[in-house]
C-alpha cells in the first residue's frame, strides 16, 4: 500500500506557499523552466543545488541558506522526478497527485455526488471541494505529452458543468495523444445541451465509464439510492450514442447485481449495442462497502457462472467485456482472457497463498481493503493449472 | 446506517401496470412463449401467464422485473421503454430505406449440367437465343446505380454464367468504371458449378476481388446423381474447383450452398462431413424450393415438410455436437434466425424479411432483358407464371420496374403485419413474406399459413431454437455466436 | 365430415377472434358461423381423419378461442402506445440512432 498523503516532518518556508501544486525535478531533469518545480534532494552537496523556489527533502535531511523546503518522511522515499505532489499553503500537508510511474493516475475532482450507492468506495462529502478541480487543472499544464492516461473520478465530476468541460478541452489542447476517462453517472447526459459540449471537445481519446446495475429501474435505482436515476443515465447514455461518443459501461459485481448478471448484460447488448465496452467490476471493500457489508458482500466464487455466462455473451455479440478486480483463481479459466491486471498499484495487496501461484503476475491481486472481508478460496495455481491444496488461509492482520 | 434506504423504496411505484406491445404463443400447458415488439423473448410457465394476464402478480416479484426488462410491461407514462423500443425498431428497419442491395444478371442460361430440379437452365449451344447481349448489360447496370443502396453486390448466375465469361469480364469492368463517381461499396460474386473454372477465370477474380459461389450437396455419389453432366464428374470438378479457390485466392472466397432433394434427407451427418472435408466452415441446410424443374420431375412432392425438419434437426445437432468437439462449424440458416432473435440487426437475408426481400432486397435480369422481382420469381416464370415480372429492361424505365403493381401488390399483401395470423403471430419478428413461394405453392400471395409449409418450417425451427437456446448453455453459446456473426 | 356445434355467448366474444381461431385451425377444421340471439353458433366441420380425436380438437378450438380474446384485448390496450413507439422510431429528429 503506497502512501498517497500525509504530513511533512519538517518544514521550513520563506513564505506561504503561492500554489498548491508542484512538479518534481531532479538534478537529470531540472532545466531553466522554474515554474512549479520542486526540486526533489538527492544526496548531493547543498552548493550544488540549483536555484529553485522549493524544495523537497527526505531522510531528515534539512537545507540551509535560507531554502524554502519540506521534509518528508520515510513512506514518501518511493517518489521521484516527474511526480507532481499537492500542498497547503503552510507546507503541512502534502498529497500525492501524480506518480509518474504509475500507469493508473486517477485524480479526484470532487467527493460530492448526486447518488449514494450502496458499495461507494469514495462517499460522498457535501463540501466545498473546488480546489481539487483547481488543482486539476494546474495538474494538467504540467504533465508531459507522453502521459499516457489520466483518470477523472469523483464523486460526481459533471456536477461541475461547463468547468469539466474547460478541463477536458485543456486535456484536448495540452496532452491530445493521452488517454483521457472520466468516471460519472451519465445523468447530466440526459441534458442534450451537456452532451452536446461533450461531444464538442472532439478528442479521439476521451472516454466516459458509466455504471448500470439492473436491467430495470428498481435494482439500478436501489443500488445508488436514487429515484429516476437508471432513467437519466440510459437516457445520457443515448445522447452520448447518439453524439458517437466513447462509452464505457461498468457493473460492480456484488450480492445484488451478481444474481441479475446476464440480464444485465442482456439489457446492455440489446439496449445499448453501440458502446465500446463493458467493464464488469470486483468489489472494493472500504466506504459504503463495509458498512452495508451484509448487503453487499458475496464471494465471488460464488458467481462465477453468472460472470463467465455475462462475459460470454457480451463477447459473442461483439462488445468488448473486460473483467477487473477479480483474482484469478476466483473466475472460471474461459474469463481469464477478459481479465485485466487492473487494481491501481497503490491499491495493490497479495494473499501469502500467492506466493507459490504460477500466474501471480497476471493476476489483478487484491485491494487492500480486502483484509476486511475476502474470499475464503484463494488458491494458487501450479502450473498444470490445478489449484493446489489449500493451506489454512492466513489472517493479513498487522499491515 | 440509516441513512440507506430499502429495496422496496425503489420498487414500481405503481401497481397499474401498462401493456406494451408483445404476442405470445403456447408451446405446451407449461410453457408460453412472449415476445416483445421487436422480438425480445421471455418464457413463461402457463401459471405465471394467466396471472400476468389477470394482473395477479406482485408488484415488486421477480417477474414483473423480468418482464419490465425486456419492455413487455412499462409504470404509467413511462418515457424510457418508448424510446429504448422505437431505437431498436428503427435499428431493425434502417436497411430498408437503402435498396436494392443485391442484384442479379442472368449472363446466360446455358448449361452443361442437367439437374432435375433444376429451374432455369438449357442444354443448347445457341448464344445468340440464351446469351445476355451487351446493350441489355448496359442497361442493367443503368438500373443497378438507380440503386439508393450504399452497398451493391452484383451476383452472376445462369446457366452457367462461366459460360459467357467475356460479358462478366465487361459488367464488372463497367461497374467499378462508373462506381468512381457513384462510391458505392462495390461486390462481386460468381454463381458457378465450378467445372469451368480455369487459370483465366482465378486471375480475374483475384484481381477484382471477385467471390465464388458454388453448389455442393455432399458427397460424391448424391452430388452426381442431383447433378448430371457428360462425364458424371460434377462433383469431383466442385471440389477440385474449390480447393483450386482456396489455395490460389483465399479460403473465405469461396463458399458453397447445397440443394436438398428427397435423397438428401437420410445422408445429412455425411454431407456436413463432406463440406467439413473441403474445409467450407459453414453449411446452409436448405429445403427444396417448390420451383422449376422441380415441380415437373415431381421430386418437390417427393417429401413434405416433417421428413424435411427431421433431416434439418439432425444436422443442427450434429452440427452442435461438432462444434462441442471444437470445430467451429456455422448452420446458416440457424445463424439467420438467431441473428433476428438475438440482436436487433438484419441479416439481409431476402428470402426471410417482412417487407419481403422481392424487389427491395434482390433484382434479377434476365439474359433477356427481362426484370424479375426475386431469383425464384425467375424460377416461377419458367413455370409460366410470370406473376414477378415487372417488365423489360429494353422497354421499361427504372422508376416504371419500381413502381410496377407486380412489386407492389405483393409487398403489400404479403406484409407479415398485415397478414391473417402472422400479424398475431409471437414469431413474427424472426420471420418473412414470401409472396413468391405462397404463389407458387397456393396460387396467392399469402397463402394460408395453417396449411404452408413456409410456416411450419419456420415455426417449427423458430421453437426448436429457442427452446434449446433456453435449455443447453453449451448451445447458447454457440447460438450466441452465431448470432454475432 | 364430422359436424359439429359449439356456442360462444356474443358479450364475452367477438367474431373477430373466433374467426382468428377458425383461421388457425383451418387445416383441420372449417367454419360456418352464424349469429343466434345472443350467441355465436359456430357449426365445425372437421375431416374424417380426426374423428377420433374430435373431442380434443373442439378442445382445442374452444381453448384457441380463448386466447384470441386475450390477443384482441392486449392488441386494443397497446394500440395506442404501439402508435406512438412507431412514430417515435421513424420521426426525423434531425439525430441518428446510437450508431454502432
Amino acid at each position: 500500500m503506497i502512501a498517497l498523503w500525509g504530513r511533512a516532518s519538517q518544514v521550513e518556508l520563506a513564505a506561504p506557499l503561492e500554489r498548491a501544486v508542484w512538479l518534481l525535478i531532479d538534478r537529470e531533469t531540472a532545466t531553466s523552466h522554474r515554474h512549479a518545480r520542486a526540486y526533489l534532494v538527492g544526496d548531493e552537496p547543498e552548493d550544488e543545488l540549483p536555484e529553485c523556489d522549493l524544495y523537497v527533502t527526505h531522510h531528515g535531511r534539512t537545507l540551509n541558506g535560507g531554502r524554502s523546503f519540506i521534509q518528508l518522511p520515510e513512506r514518501f522515499d518511493y517518489l521521484t522526478a516527474g511526480d507532481i505532489l499537492g500542498f497547503d499553503s503552510k507546507g503541512e500537508r502534502v498529497n500525492v497527485l501524480w506518480r509518474h510511474e504509475s500507469l493508473q493516475n486517477s485524480v479526484l475532482l470532487t467527493e460530492r455526488c448526486d447518488h449514494y450507492c450502496l458499495m461507494c468506495s469514495q462517499p460522498p462529502k457535501n463540501v466545498d471541494d473546488d480546489h481539487l478541480l483547481d488543482n486539476a487543472f494546474e495538474l494538467v499544464r504540467l504533465l508531459p505529452q507522453t502521459t499516457r492516461e489520466i483518470g477523472f473520478t469523483g464523486g460526481e465530476p459533471t456536477l461541475y458543468g461547463d468547468s469539466l468541460i474547460k478541463l477536458l478541452r485543456l486535456c484536448r489542447n495540452l496532452i491530445p495523444h493521452s488517454a483521457v476517462h472520466v468516471l460519472s453517472n451519465g445523468r447530466r447526459f440526459s441534458n442534450l445541451d451537456f452532451a452536446l459540449d461533450w461531444a464538442g471537445i472532439d478528442n479521439p481519446n476521451q472516454m466516459v465509464g458509466i455504471p448500470i446495475y439492473g436491467p430495470e429501474p428498481a435494482l439500478h435505482d436501489y443500488v445508488v439510492q436514487s429515484q429516476g436515476a437508471f432513467d437519466h443515465t440510459v437516457a445520457g447514455i443515448l445522447n452520448l450514442g447518439r453524439l458517437q461518443q466513447r462509452i464505457e459501461i461498468r457493473v460492480v459485481v456484488h450480492k445484488q447485481t451478481a444474481p441479475h448478471l446476464v440480464e444485465i448484460a442482456e439489457f446492455i447488448s440489446r439496449n445499448l449495442p453501440f458502446v465500446e465496452q463493458v467493464a464488469l467490476m470486483g468489489l472494493e471493500m472500504i466506504g459504503f462497502a463495509r458498512a452495508n457489508i451484509n448487503d453487499i458482500w458475496i464471494d465471488p466464487i460464488d458467481y462465477r457462472n453468472e460472470l463467465t455466462e455475462a462475459v460470454t455473451l457480451l463477447d459473442r455479440k461483439g462488445l468488448r467485456a473486460l473483467v477487473y478486480n477479480h483474482p484469478l483463481c476466483l473466475i472460471d479459466r474461459e474469463v481469464w482472457p477478459y481479465a485485466v491486471r487492473s487494481i491501481s498499484d497503490w491499491k495493490n495487496e497479495y494473499h501469502p497463498e500467492c506466493l507459490r501461484c504460477s500466474v501471480a503476475h497476471d493476476c489483478s491481486g487484491f485491494f487492500y481493503s480486502a483484509k476486511y472481508r475476502h474470499s475464503d478460496h484463494i488458491k494458487a495455481i501450479d502450473p498444470r493449472g490445478d489449484a493446489m491444496h489449500a493451506l489454512p488461509l492466513l489472517e493479513l492482520a498487522g499491515r | 446506517m440509516s441513512k440507506f434506504r430499502l429495496a422496496e423504496a425503489f420498487s414500481a411505484a405503481s401497481d397499474e401496470w401498462e401493456l406494451l406491445p408483445f404476442r405470445f404463443e403456447r408451446f405446451s400447458p407449461e410453457r408460453v412463449l412472449v415476445t416483445n415488439m421487436v422480438g425480445e423473448h421471455l418464457f413463461l410457465t402457463g401459471r405465471e401467464f394467466d396471472d400476468f394476464m389477470g394482473r395477479r402478480l406482485p408488484n415488486d416479484s421477480p417477474l414483473v422485473r423480468r418482464l419490465r426488462a425486456k419492455h413487455v410491461i412499462r409504470q404509467p407514462n413511462e418515457q424510457l421503454p418508448l424510446d429504448l423500443l422505437a431505437l431498436k425498431t428503427r435499428t431493425r428497419y434502417r436497411r430498408l430505406p437503402m435498396f436494392t442491395g443485391l442484384h442479379i444478371f442472368v449472363v446466360s442460361l446455358r448449361c452443361e449440367h442437367s439437374c432435375p430440379y433444376c429451374q432455369v437452365s438449357r442444354q443448347s449451344e445457341d448464344k445468340a437465343s440464351f446469351d445476355m447481349s451487351e446493350e441489355t448489360a448496359r442497361r442493367a447496370l443503368d438500373a443497378v446505380f438507380r440503386s439508393p443502396s450504399s452497398q451493391i453486390k452484383i451476383e452472376f448466375q445462369g446457366g452457367e454464367p462461366l459460360l459467357n465469361f467475356q460479358l462478366i469480364k465487361d459488367i464488372v469492368a463497367e461497374a467499378k468504371l462508373r462506381n468512381l463517381e457513384e462510391g458505392r461499396n462495390l461486390g462481386f460474386v460468381i454463381a458457378t458449378n465450378l467445372a469451368l473454372l480455369d487459370d483465366e477465370v482465378l486471375d480475374f477474380c483475384g484481381e477484382n476481388d471477385i467471390y465464388l459461389s458454388t453448389s455442393l450437396d455432399g458427397p460424391a455419389d448424391l452430388h452426381n446423381r442431383n447433378r448430371p453432366r457428360p462425364g458424371n464428374d460434377s462433383w469431383e470438378r466442385a471440389v477440385a474447383g474449390i480447393r483450386r479457390v482456396r489455395e490460389t485466392l483465399g479460403a473465405d472466397r469461396v463458399s458453397a450452398l447445397m440443394t436438398t432433394t428427397e435423397r438428401s434427407l437420410d445422408r445429412v451427418t455425411d454431407i456436413v462431413d463432406c463440406y467439413l472435408e473441403q474445409g467450407l466452415r459453414e453449411i446452409f441446410l436448405r429445403p427444396l424450393s417448390p420451383y422449376g424443374f422441380a415441380i415437373k420431375t415431381k421430386s418437390f412432392a417427393a417429401y413434405d415438410a416433417d421428413r424435411w425438419l427431421a433431416f434439418y434437426e439432425e444436422g443442427l445437432e450434429y452440427i452442435l455436437e461438432l462444434n462441442r468437439r471444437g470445430l467451429d462449424v456455422t448452420e446458416i440458416f440457424a445463424a439467420i434466425i438467431l441473428k433476428k432473435m438475438l440482436t436487433n440487426d438484419d441479416p439481409g437475408y431476402v428470402d426471410l424479411t417482412s417487407p419481403s426481400g422481392i424487389g427491395i432486397g434482390a433484382l434479377v435480369y434476365n439474359y433477356d432483358g427481362d426484370v424479375y422481382a426475386s431469383d425464384e420469381g425467375r424460377m416461377l416464370a419458367e413455370m409460366r407464371d410470370t406473376t414477378f415480372l415487372l417488365g423489360n429492361l429494353h422497354e421499361n424505365s427504372w422508376e416504371e420496374l419500381i413502381l410496377s403493381p407486380a412489386l407492389l401488390e405483393p409487398l403489400e399483401q404479403s406484409f407479415t403485419l398485415s397478414a391473417p395470423m402472422c400479424n398475431e403471430c409471437a414469431f413474427e419478428p424472426y420471420c418473412g413474406a414470401d409472396p413468391v413461394y405462397h404463389q407458387a405453392t397456393s396460387g396467392d400471395y399469402l397463402g394460408r399459413k395453417p396449411v404452408s409449409s413456409f410456416c411450419r418450417r419456420n415455426m417449427h425451427i423458430f421453437k426448436l431454437l429457442l427452446e434449446r437456446y433456453e435449455s443447453d448453455p453449451f448451445a447458447r453459446e454457440i447460438f450466441l455466436g452465431w448470432a454475432g456473426r | 365430415m364430422i359436424e359439429r356445434d359449439v356456442s360462444f355467448d356474443a358479450t364475452a366474444y367477438s367474431a373477430d377472434a373466433i374467426q382468428r381461431a377458425a383461421y388457425r385451425f383451418s387445416d383441420r377444421l372449417s367454419l360456418d358461423l352464424q349469429r343466434v340471439n345472443g350467441n355465436y353458433v359456430c357449426t365445425l366441420r372437421l375431416k374424417d381423419d380426426l374423428a377420433d380425436q374430435a373431442n380434443d380438437v373442439l378442445a382445442d378450438f374452444r381453448n384457441e378461442v380463448l386466447d384470441q380474446t386475450l390477443r384482441e384485448r392486449i392488441r386494443s390496450e397497446t394500440e395506442g402506445v404501439r402508435n406512438v413507439i412507431l412514430a417515435l422510431a421513424f420521426s426525423n429528429t434531425g439525430l441518428t440512432e446510437p450508431s454502432e
